[in-house]
């Protein structure tokens, strides 16, 4: 994590250029998708464990928010504005992949690549933790990544994802317990 | 690995919650006097905290390549106005859609005319169907007059035009047989003579013709997945109406064979008209 004063620096930055795109500024637009790509990036390829899908979602998150940046009335930071749409984002591209992702969704297709790839005896050494994120069922996926490595409540999780939070935490016990499994192996 | 207040079940059960520190104070006595005691639940809880503080430290990953050409490029396109995709769509789809509704209108009222009028000709006093082999031809070998090999119907994907019904290729002669209408689409006879069947193959072949002409005309219209499932479906079809053309070449006298094959052919009419009235794709 960057430190405060980095912190301090980017938001200073931001106010200014989130203003002027928000005017139709791409080269300030720029600037901030320069700042904010790769935490983006992470979110969106660790969501949908894969990085090529996670590039195409990046993609759609700063045209959603080129989109959406004028209705931004700054009472959050620009940052967490940012995050909480690539969120949305990744969520409703899921929900557009119709069916079939929903059956995703519910563990059906993804339980059983995780019983073919992640418990295969290929791997012999230990996997590493990304690796095996990647590889979760994607309900258990969408949760850990938001709870353990972006660091939303459960009932935050809950109200985007449509789900309750005891839901949310049951799915982020199974993500647990599945991602122990694989990395004793 | 029990101990007198929390065995390994109930510790597992209670983990979430010990993890969230939600529970209550009793419990949670409980639950770490158990973990003092069991190896295997304290391995558990050391290794799921690990993971959970390995996974908040992960550092952010990098795009393999530069994301930006590709939003520039899209934040940059001109916005076009939403009231504009409707209004292309007004203009071209109910001119297509119109056209294929005339058409459909008059093949289908010739089709009804012909066949039914066909079939509703007095039939001299025969109420028993008999069969017998048309033109002399052996039973075995019914169709090489007309060209066509029995079964040998080919399949007739959507931009590749021509019927698979082959007037002639029905190889027997059905006379007699009341008139009975089969899935609702032409009238079609149960039992026909060999000049009503030759005749009804023949408006068939013209309807299946008159159909694949415009659903071919209007393939670059439609879904590309659409159109791979109407060939395949198309191609299921053919082989029904092939398969049911040979077996009624050794057993013309079948009446379910017949029915068979009129059921097939009224299939493909109805997909193809099916094909040719979808939207197309936006």
């Amino acid at each position: 994590m960057a430190a405060a004063s980095n912190l301090a620096h980017v938001a200073v930055s931001d106010s200014t250029d989130v203003a002027l795109a928000a005017g139709g500024d791409r080269q300030a637009f720029e600037r901030l998708y320069r700042v904010h790509s790769t935490r983006v990036f992470s979110l969106c390829a660790r969501m949908s464990g894969s990085r090529t899908k996670g590039e195409e979602l990046t993609q759609d998150v700063f045209v959603r928010t080129w989109e959406k940046l004028p209705q931004f009335r700054g009472e959050s930071a620009f940052s967490t504005w940012l995050h909480r749409l690539a969120v949305n984002v990744v969520l409703n591209a899921r929900k557009s992949e119709g069916k079939q992702a929903s059956r995703t969704d519910e563990g059906d297709v993804d339980e059983e690549r995780w019983d073919q790839t992640a418990r295969a005896p290929m791997y012999v050494e230990r996997m590493d933790l990304a690796d095996a994120i990647s590889r979760l069922p994607a309900g258990a996926r969408k949760v850990f990544v938001l709870h353990d490595v972006e660091g939303f409540k459960h009932e935050e999780i809950a109200e985007m994802m449509g789900i309750t939070s005891g839901g949310s935490k049951a799915q982020l016990h199974r993500a647990r317990l599945l991602l122990r499994e694989a990395l004793e192996r | 690995m029990t101990s007198s207040n929390m065995n390994c079940e109930a510790f597992d059960a209670a983990l979430p919650d010990y993890l969230e520190g939600t529970l209550d104070d009793s419990r949670r006595a409980s639950a770490e006097r158990h973990l003092s005691e069991c190896v295997r639940c304290a391995s558990l809880l050391r290794d799921i905290e690990n993971i959970s503080k390995e996974a908040g430290t992960m550092p952010d990953l990098v795009p393999s390549r530069d994301l930006w050409q590709g939003i520039e490029a899209r934040i940059a396109a001109p916005v076009i106005p939403l009231a504009a995709r409707p209004e292309r769509q007004r203009r071209f789809a109910p001119a297509w859609m119109g056209i294929a509704a005339a058409a459909l209108i008059v093949s289908t009222a010739g089709i009804t005319y012909m066949l039914t009028a066909r079939s509703l000709k007095p039939t001299a006093g025969s109420t028993v169907a008999q069969v017998t082999p048309i033109r002399n031809q052996p039973q075995t070998t019914p169709d090489t007059d007309s060209g066509v090999t029995p079964g040998a119907t080919a399949p007739s994907p959507v931009d590749v035009g021509g019927p698979s019904t082959q007037p002639g290729a029905t190889s027997r002669v059905v006379t007699g047989a009341a008139p009975t209408r089969q899935g609702g689409i032409p009238a079609r006879l149960a039992s026909q003579s060999t000049a009503d069947r030759e005749h009804s193959d023949l408006v068939y072949g013209k309807e299946i013709q008159m159909l694949q002409n415009i659903v071919s005309r209007r393939r670059d219209q439609l879904d590309s997945s659409t159109v791979a499932i109407i060939e395949r479906n198309l191609q299921i079809i053919d082989a029904a109406i092939a398969q049911s053309r040979a077996a009624l070449a050794r057993d013309p006298a079948s009446h379910m064979l017949d029915q068979q094959l009129t059921h097939a052919l009224d299939k493909k009419v109805e997909l193809l008209r099916t094909a040719a009235m979808l939207p197309a794709s936006t």
